[in-house]
Parts: C-alpha cells; sequence; structure tokens
C-alpha cells in the first residue's frame, strides 16, 4: 500500500521519509535496520537501487559497507546526499543517477557482494523488473545475494480481499491527488527464480502484503532469452472494451487519465526474425489505431515505450518521451533477442523530442522515421522504408477537425453544465447549444479563417458571430438592448474562448497552452463589462 | 506588482512563440537530411547535387523544433526573428 502514496511523496523528499513510515504502518524503517544488521558486514560492496533519500544506504554506510547508490530523481539523491553529508558517511556512499536499465553501461559483473532495493521494484513495469533482475545476477558476485523488501499482492483468498479492500480507498485518494499509480507485485518470487536466483521468503508483514525476499545467483544462469512464442499477439478486435475506451477517448482527449497500453513487446501478425520493429508510446488509442491500420496487412515487431500514456507528437514536445525512454524500451522489452537485424523505425511526430542521433550512439539501432499517418505504414514497409511526400505531411482534414471538436465541445460541455446547473441554470442549455455549433462551425471553417493563431482565428469567429447575431437582432428579432448587450458579450467571448483553445488541438498552428492568460483576461474584462453594463443599463 | 511582471512574461512568451524562426547555416550542413526526414510541414528538401539540405522557406513552420533536434551538427536552430 505504501508504494500507493510514493509518488506523492516523491514530490517532497523531505517529507519522504516520515511518510513511508507512516504508510509501511511503521514496518518498513526497522525491516531496513535488520536488513542492515543480518545481511550487511564491513567491507561488502553493496549496490542500493532506488536509494531515494538514503535511508537504507546510510544504514548499511554505518555497518563499515561500501555502498553505490543509484535513484532516477535527481530531487531524492540531492536530499541523500545531505543526509549523507550530515552523518559524515560521504565517504562510503557513492551516489549516481542513473535508471536502472543503465545499471550494466557502469559496473563490471560481478562487482557486488550484495544488491538490495527497498519499494523500487513495485515502480517498475514488468519487463524493467525482469532486465533489473537479470542486471542483478549480472552484477553480483557468485556469492553474493539479492535482497528485495517490497509491496506484494498476498497469496490466498482472504488476505487479497482484505488487501484489496485496504487498497482501493487509497488508489482513489492518490490518483486523485496525482493521477498516478503503482502496481504492487504479483508472483515475484517466480519471477526472480526465472532470472536465475533461488529465491525465499525472510520475511512477511502486513498480511503478506510487504515482504522480504532473499535470494542467491544460480551459478552459471544465463539470462532468460526472450522467445517469439512468449510475445503477446495485438489483434484488431471491435468489442465492448474498445467501444467504452472510444468513448473515453472522445470525452476525455484534453485532460487524463489517458487509457494506457502495457509497454514491452508485441507482435502483429506472424512476424520472423527479419521482420520490421515498429516502436510507439503507450497511450492506447495510438497502440490501438495502430493495430487496426496493421493487423492482417503487415507481420511485425512492436515495442511500446513509456510515453506516459500520451500520444507521441504532445509527449515528445512536452518533454515526457525522449530518446532515453525509447533506449530502455530497446533494453528491457528483449526485442534484440527475437529479431536478427538492427533497424528501428519510430514515428517520424516524436522527432521534436526524441533525440534519433543518441539512440543511434548508445544501442547501435539504425533509426529510421516512419511515416506520420498509421494507415501508411504498409505502404511504407512494402516500399522497402521509402516515405512519399504524402506521407511525411502532417494535414488538418474534415474528419481530424470534426473529431477534435467533438472532444473539446464534449470536454467543456460537461464543466459548463456541471457550473450551469449549479448557478445558472436558466440559461444552461442555450449557452450548450450555441459552444456546440460554434465548436463545429469553428472546427469546420478554421482553415479559412484569417490569423496566425489561434487566438487571432478566435477573434475572427468572435466578429462573424456578433455580426451574425446583430444583423438577426436588426432584421427580425429585434432584441431588447440589455439583451442584445448580454448575448453579444457572452457569444463573443465564447467564440475567442473556443478558437483559442482549439490552437492546441491544431497541428498545424503553434504552440499549445499558450492562451490561457490571455483567456483569463478577456474573461476577467469581460466580466467586468458585463457587470458595468448591468449597472448602466 | 507580481501580476503584472507575471502577464508581461506571458505575453512575451506569446510573441516569441508568434517571431520563432529557421535560422539555418548550409555551411555546416554534411547531407544526412534528417530533417527532410522529420519535419511534418515540408520545408526542407533534399539537395543531392550539393548533397545539402536545402531549406524550402519559412511558411508553415510549426516550431516544433524536430529538425534543430534531429541536426547533427547544429546547423539549424530556432531564433526569435522579426521582418
Amino acid at each position: 500500500m505504501a508504494t500507493v502514496f510514493m509518488k506523492w511523496l516523491e514530490t517532497s523528499p523531505g517529507d519522504y521519509d516520515r511518510g513511508i513510515q507512516l504508510l509501511t504502518w511503521g514496518r518498513l524503517q526497522p525491516l531496513k535496520e535488520r536488513i542492515a544488521a543480518n545481511f550487511i558486514q564491513p567491507e561488502m560492496q553493496v549496490l542500493e537501487i532506488g536509494c531515494g533519500t538514503g535511508t537504507l544506504s546510510l544504514l548499511m554506510a554505518r555497518r563499515g559497507a561500501h555502498v553505490t547508490a543509484i535513484d532516477a530523481s535527481v530531487g531524492m539523491l540531492a536530499e541523500a546526499e545531505r543526509k549523507a553529508a550530515d552523518a559524515g558517511l560521504s565517504e562510503a556512499i557513492t551516489f549516481h543517477n542513473l535508471d536502472v536499465t543503465e545499471l550494466s553501461d557502469h559496473f563490471e559483473p560481478g562487482r557486488f557482494d550484495v544488491v538490495v532495493s527497498t519499494l523500487a521494484f513495485s515502480e517498475f513495469p514488468p519487463e524493467v523488473r525482469r532486465f533489473a533482475l537479470n542486471e542483478a545476477a549480472q552484477l553480483l558476485n557468485p556469492d553474493g545475494r539479492l535482497l528485495i523488501a517490497d509491496e506484494m499482492v498476498p497469496a490466498g483468498f482472504w488476505a487479497k480481499l482484505l488487501f484489496w479492500l485496504v487498497r482501493l480507498p487509497l488508489v482513489i485518494v492518490t490518483w486523485l491527488l496525482t493521477r498516478t499509480t503503482t502496481t504492487p507485485l504479483r508472483d515475484f518470487l517466480q519471477t526472480v527464480a526465472q532470472c536465475g536466483f533461488v529465491p525465499a521468503v525472510s520475511e512477511s508483514h502486513l498480511g503478506g502484503s510487504l515482504q522480504l525476499i532473499t535470494a542467491r545467483p544460480v551459478a552459471g544462469a544465463e539470462p532468460a532469452q526472450k522467445l517469439w512464442q512468449a510475445v503477446p499477439r495485438l489483434r484488431h478486435r471491435v468489442t465492448l472494451k474498445t467501444l467504452l475506451l472510444d468513448v473515453w477517448s472522445y470525452t476525455n482527449r484534453i485532460s487524463p487519465p489517458y487509457a494506457k497500453q502495457a509497454t514491452g513487446l508485441y507482435r502483429i501478425g506472424h512476424p520472423t526474425p527479419k521482420s520490421p520493429v515498429l516502436l510507439t508510446g503507450n497511450y492506447e488509442l495510438t497502440v490501438r489505431r495502430l493495430v487496426r491500420q496493421l493487423d492482417g496487412n503487415v507481420d511485425c515487431w512492436l515495442v511500446v515505450a513509456n510515453s506516459r500514456g500520451i500520444n507521441v507528437w504532445c509527449a515528445a514536445g512536452g518533454g515526457h518521451f525522449s530518446a532515453e525512454d525509447v533506449i530502455s524500451a530497446l533494453k528491457t522489452s528483449g526485442v534484440a533477442d527475437v529479431v536478427t537485424h538492427h533497424a528501428l523505425i519510430l514515428p517520424q511526430l516524436c522527432a521534436n523530442g526524441v533525440d534519433g542521433w543518441k539512440i543511434r550512439r548508445e544501442t547501435g539501432w539504425g533509426v529510421h522515421w516512419g511515416p506520420v499517418r498509421a494507415a501508411d505504414i504498409p505502404a511504407y514497409l512494402a516500399a522497402g522504408r521509402k516515405k512519399s511526400l504524402d506521407m511525411r505531411h502532417v494535414a488538418f482534414p474534415l474528419k481530424d477537425r470534426f473529431e477534435m471538436a467533438t472532444a473539446m465541445n464534449v470536454f467543456y460541455g460537461i464543466i459548463l453544465a456541471v457550473v450551469g446547473v449549479i448557478f445558472w441554470r436558466s440559461h444552461t442549455l442555450a449557452v450548450l447549444a450555441a459552444m456546440t455549433v460554434l465548436g463545429y462551425v469553428y472546427g469546420i471553417f478554421q482553415p479559412w479563417l484569417p490569423g496566425r493563431d489561434g487566438l487571432e482565428k478566435g477573434i475572427g469567429l468572435s466578429a462573424a458571430t456578433l455580426l451574425g447575431l446583430w444583423i438577426w437582432s436588426w432584421q427580425w428579432a429585434n432584441l431588447p438592448p440589455v439583451t442584445l448587450f448580454n448575448w453579444s458579450l457572452g457569444l463573443g467571448v465564447l467564440a475567442f474562448f473556443i478558437g483559442a483553445e482549439f490552437q492546441g488541438m491544431n497541428p498545424l498552428l503553434r504552440g499549445e497552452q499558450a492562451n490561457w492568460t490571455i483567456e483569463g483576461v478577456v474573461g476577467l474584462a469581460t466580466l467586468a463589462l458585463y457587470g458595468a453594463g448591468q449597472l448602466w443599463m | 506588482m507580481a501580476v503584472k511582471e507575471f502577464l508581461i512574461e506571458e505575453w512575451g512568451n506569446l510573441r516569441e512563440l508568434r517571431y520563432l524562426q529557421i535560422d539555418y547555416n548550409p555551411a555546416r550542413c554534411i547531407g544526412c537530411w534528417q530533417c527532410y526526414e522529420v519535419c511534418p510541414i515540408g520545408l526542407w528538401a533534399p539537395d543531392f547535387e550539393h548533397r545539402v539540405a536545402k531549406f524550402t522557406g519559412p511558411k508553415g513552420c510549426v516550431a516544433c523544433r524536430a529538425c534543430v533536434l534531429q541536426c547533427p551538427e547544429e546547423a539549424i536552430h530556432l531564433r526569435v526573428q522579426k521582418n
């Protein structure tokens, strides 16, 4: 249960230790002390994976061990280094800002007597766990020992039931606070055994949900090869689940949580060792649309890398998807075991954040930029990885504009409906109708509206709307001045907002989220004008 | 005061986004054509004769920085330019 809160706690390293102590019901700290007391001898070479703020590193260094501690979080390491300096143990501990997939690049095989990790493995996706265990087996000397204390799904029906009853509320609260969640380890003992260890449960707490596993490497064990038969196959299917996911993706395109595809290696069709290797992000909709285009047309391998559940262009542009994520996916997915070539096809649209030369340099894989649209991939592959001009260029055709207008209307419609029903019931339907119509009109006509960005196009839409309203009022409706004034303000600002918000959804306009301040200022100015109008009239 | 500074900064960011333009130094180009491979708008073209990339003009550039990141020789930059 503890790791549910870890993502949240990670943002404030100072509170981290106190929080963990609370969340593990006080069991983790004594567990760490026992690890140091029972397994660590003076002069031992120890590697800690995911050291956090360094509590365990310090305990082990006090026992006289030489500790190498790695963590992927710079903030955590800074706190750990500060604590080590305060305790006068800076000499005994070396901290490295490393991802677990980079271990073998930095340390030679057989270097460590102990590899230890607490509450880190449950944060890794399954293929990274296996990769890290294989690495640990290589880094340990033959008499070495692996120690892992982590959150597990307990065995046994009642223990499982109790575990989920306690965990579920925590998951919901954590998600609301941080929009992240973690996965406790399942059948972890078996995984450890498969990666070249003889494991045993050394301690079990909280009904089996917190365990300490100790393991010794099997002499001469080779890292397990990925077998192509074991690679899961992705197929194009329309089921109730995919339909519900479609509804979710239509209504929830703008804000997380997005449905995610589990990272790792997949096969599409019946690929051979010579079949092409494609890589994409773990946004569920991306993967499903890709599979829809490829299944039945192409036999290939698909590596799903961690783009934080975001589409590749936005993720790469926003710094959530980079060369490191691709390199990590290449290593941990085991794709090199199933193919005989080293040609990697990346989505062209992740080139704004994924450094192709870094991947070529560090992995030896050749990087090829595939077409923009998944529908072009079969033709691109058939032509021997040749892109026509058409395949390179981003377009924003009517179908896509309609889809984006729908996503925007539904998302803001729900917000407006909730606010409207509470504060302004009589006008809610009218506002929703106006937004729906304006959203679709804008979606259809925005390529022909003048302006370089959403703000300018929004002013155009606003002007067109007001002109229409005034002509209608003047010729037919003859609205009273107060009504006309209020309608003008409301419709004008709504049209402007739609233009400004649509900027981030349009791949042919620059930037995203750039307009929020302007929208805020315009919104406040409109409110002031409305107030002044009511007083004056 | 803080509000005013925030607004000025935001306005500056907006202006910057609007005036960012490709600054290309063809003398550094080694002809790997990665810019051509990744540009989603089609602003780069391969010049087979001289084995360099040609920049065909800034019209439509969305400032995605793909060509800037992929250029191994740092021949391409995005800079604020007014003209």
